[in-house]
């Protein structure tokens, strides 16, 4: 009774060291915290993304998402939003656990994509090839204020058609 | 006793798990438009797109820290965003995951030139991402999937057919129940539960499109009974390391130890990173089925497995050195003395599921990295399998306990000659191994202690000797 008691003490205390260390190597606590607030912007992004998918067809960038998103001062927070970038969707580092006992989540990952035929199933060689991708950035939209007809009233509304049609050529 | 009322639950928990996900593609049928939503020919790959450049443009415009110095300005390139870089720095990125043959393992390349312009390519004089790597190897690197894939199945099968048999002897004979048993059994069930959730989640989730693009409950709960399954798998092993630590190294002369601790350990506390990964996911990274690996919070979960792992090492070496110190007053031999400490940590390996700790990171290089998958899905998938047999098999007390019944059944039939000699055979290579179990009784005094699951005491010793 009294050793193994001991002894899961013992292992607690090991967990106990041993734990922040193999986690502060990626998963550092109090820089997560900081972040909340952006990951939960990341979180929100992630679910406008799905709204995005149930829009009608063709239009995939809806009116008010430009409009909310883009307009410097809107409602919501916008100092939150400027260390957005910090955090972004594609970073450059490899984020994930690499721990040996997380091939199993890898491996389900992997054939989770692999079986993914939703999307194009090669790439285009030519925009791989020297002609291809990679442009110049293109200069930042400006910015119209316009009067249009929002539920029977007159409202001023800015707007980015020239992002607009970028984002439909794509 | 005490076993049947943690295991009826758990069989239980996978039962639901596996009708949950079978369900699923029931109600799938009625719900096929929603990936079909009008993206004609191109897909989720457009919307994607799309998507990654809204972004972009949303960052580039926001993002207004001017840094000072000569660098090249942030740019969407078409497929990816790049940031602010320095002149003379190559920026790297993850590939993109918007066509079917781009490797997200790989990277893209984009190289800021010293005039503080992103790099032209000669031929064409236009400015340049280098997307090549991205599907140069997508072919080899979706056979290994495969494989993998294949792999896993076969090892789970083979694991779930040797546990189960090793099971039933375990539950048949009840002259081998004993302390040490029931550890066994308790572990051979977490390995068969986890198998049976692996296997779940590998074909019928992660091979099923439909199902996470839907999204439903469901497969998030078998998400959380995997990652429980595979906690509580692991910390059985820790639990058969802290009884065979302290059987060996800490209470040689004690009485019997107290198994709730155990039950407790080994079913209980792994429920408590898998509910905090199951909450923190769902706040912060909710992706569909909590299928994605490329996020740190899997740490929550695999954090306190590799931290049991390396108590489990700890364990391991300590009772090794007990091993070799009580080996040497019997005045044996160095090579021999040798042989039997390598024997018997070569065999506990697996048990206390040491060989990951031997191989704790990710290589990043490409050749590496798919022979380290090879290595690591083979440890994991037929690790079941191996500790059944060494435990279960190639255990000592089965194997006479098997060869008595055998012999009792045979006397009562008066035949199977034939077979006796084949089974003799079998056991005597096995038998060389069977001397780890001296393991379990180091000398004399562990004798009354190990009584129970000694059948002789003889046997005991001579298997030490």
């Amino acid at each position: 009774m009294k050793p193994i008691v001991l002894s899961f003490f013992f292992c607690c205390c090991l967990l106990l060291t041993v734990t922040p260390s193999v986690d502060s190597a990626k998963l550092n606590l109090s820089k997560v915290l900081k972040r909340s607030i952006g990951l939960q912007r990341t979180k929100r992004d992630l679910s406008s993304l799905f709204a995005l998918r149930e829009a009608e067809p063709g239009q995939f960038v809806r009116p008010d998402d430009v409009r909310d998103t883009l307009l410097p001062h809107s409602s919501t927070g916008t100092g939150v939003r400027t260390k957005r970038s910090k955090n972004s969707v594609n970073q450059s580092r490899r984020s994930g656990c690499s721990l040996g006992t997380c091939t199993v989540h890898d491996l389900a990952h992997r054939l989770h994509q692999l079986n993914n035929k939703l999307k194009v199933s090669s790439a285009p060689i030519d925009k791989i090839s020297p002609l291809g991708y990679g442009r110049r950035r293109r200069s930042v939209p400006s910015r119209q204020m316009k009067l249009e007809m929002q539920g029977g009233h007159l409202q001023p509304v800015w707007r980015l058609h020239k992002l607009e049609a970028l984002l439909r050529r794509t | 006793m005490m076993a049947w009322r943690w295991m009826v639950p758990l069989f239980l928990l996978g039962i639901i798990a596996e009708v949950a996900v079978r369900a699923s593609p029931e109600v799938n049928d009625s719900q096929q438009q929603i990936p079909n939503n009008g993206y004609t020919d191109l897909g989720s790959t457009r919307q994607k797109i799309v998507t990654a450049q809204f972004e972009c443009y949303q960052k580039i415009i926001k993002d207004t820290d001017v840094r000072a110095g000569l660098m090249c300005n942030r740019t969407w390139d078409g497929w990816l965003c790049w940031d602010d870089t320095d002149i003379g720095v190559t920026a790297h990125q993850q590939c993109p995951d918007h066509f079917h043959d781009f490797d997200p393992a790989e990277t893209a390349t984009k190289v800021c030139m010293d005039n503080g312009h992103w790099f032209m390519h000669p031929e064409s004089n236009r400015t340049w991402t280098n997307y090549t790597t991205c599907n140069a190897h997508s072919k080899e690197s979706r056979m290994t999937a495969l494989n993998l894939f294949y792999l896993a199945l076969i090892g789970h099968g083979l694991s779930l057919v040797s546990l189960f048999i090793s099971l039933g002897i375990f539950f048949h004979f009840k002259s081998l129940s004993c302390q040490r048993i029931t550890l066994h059994k308790n572990l051979f069930i977490s390995f068969i539960l986890n198998s049976i959730i692996t296997i779940i989640w590998l074909t019928g989730v992660a091979n099923n499109q439909e199902l996470v693009q839907r999204n439903p409950t469901s497969c998030k709960v078998s998400q959380f009974i995997h990652l429980y399954l595979f906690g509580c798998n692991y910390f059985w092993m820790l639990c058969e390391g802290i009884y065979l630590h302290t059987l060996i190294v800490v209470a040689v002369f004690a009485q019997k130890q107290h198994l709730i601790w155990y039950y407790l350990l080994g079913w209980g506390f792994p429920l408590l990173p898998t509910t905090i990964h199951a909450v923190a996911r769902s706040y912060y990274y909710d992706d569909n089925c909590w299928i994605s690996s490329n996020t740190s919070l899997l740490y929550i979960i695999h954090g306190p497995i590799c931290a049991a792992l390396l108590v489990n090492l700890f364990f391991l070496l300590n009772i090794v050195r007990v091993l070799i110190t009580k080996l040497k007053v019997t005045h044996q031999a160095e090579s021999s003395l040798y042989m039997k400490a390598v024997r018997a940590t070569l065999i506990l390996v697996p048990l206390l599921g040491i060989q990951f700790i031997l191989l704790p990171y990710k290589p990043s290089e490409r050749v590496l990295t798919e022979i380290y998958d090879y290595v690591m899905n083979i440890l994991m998938h037929y690790q079941g399998l191996l500790v059944a047999t060494i435990f279960c098999f190639f255990n000592g007390e089965v194997q006479s306990v098997l060869r008595r019944h055998w012999n009792q059944y045979r006397m009562q039939f008066g035949n199977a000659m034939a077979h006796s000699e084949a089974l003799r055979s079998t056991s005597y290579t096995a038998s060389s191994i069977t001397e780890v179990q001296g393991c379990y009784s180091i000398d004399g005094h562990s004798e009354h202690l190990n009584g129970k699951s000694c059948l002789d005491a003889e046997k005991c010793e001579n298997s030490f000797n």
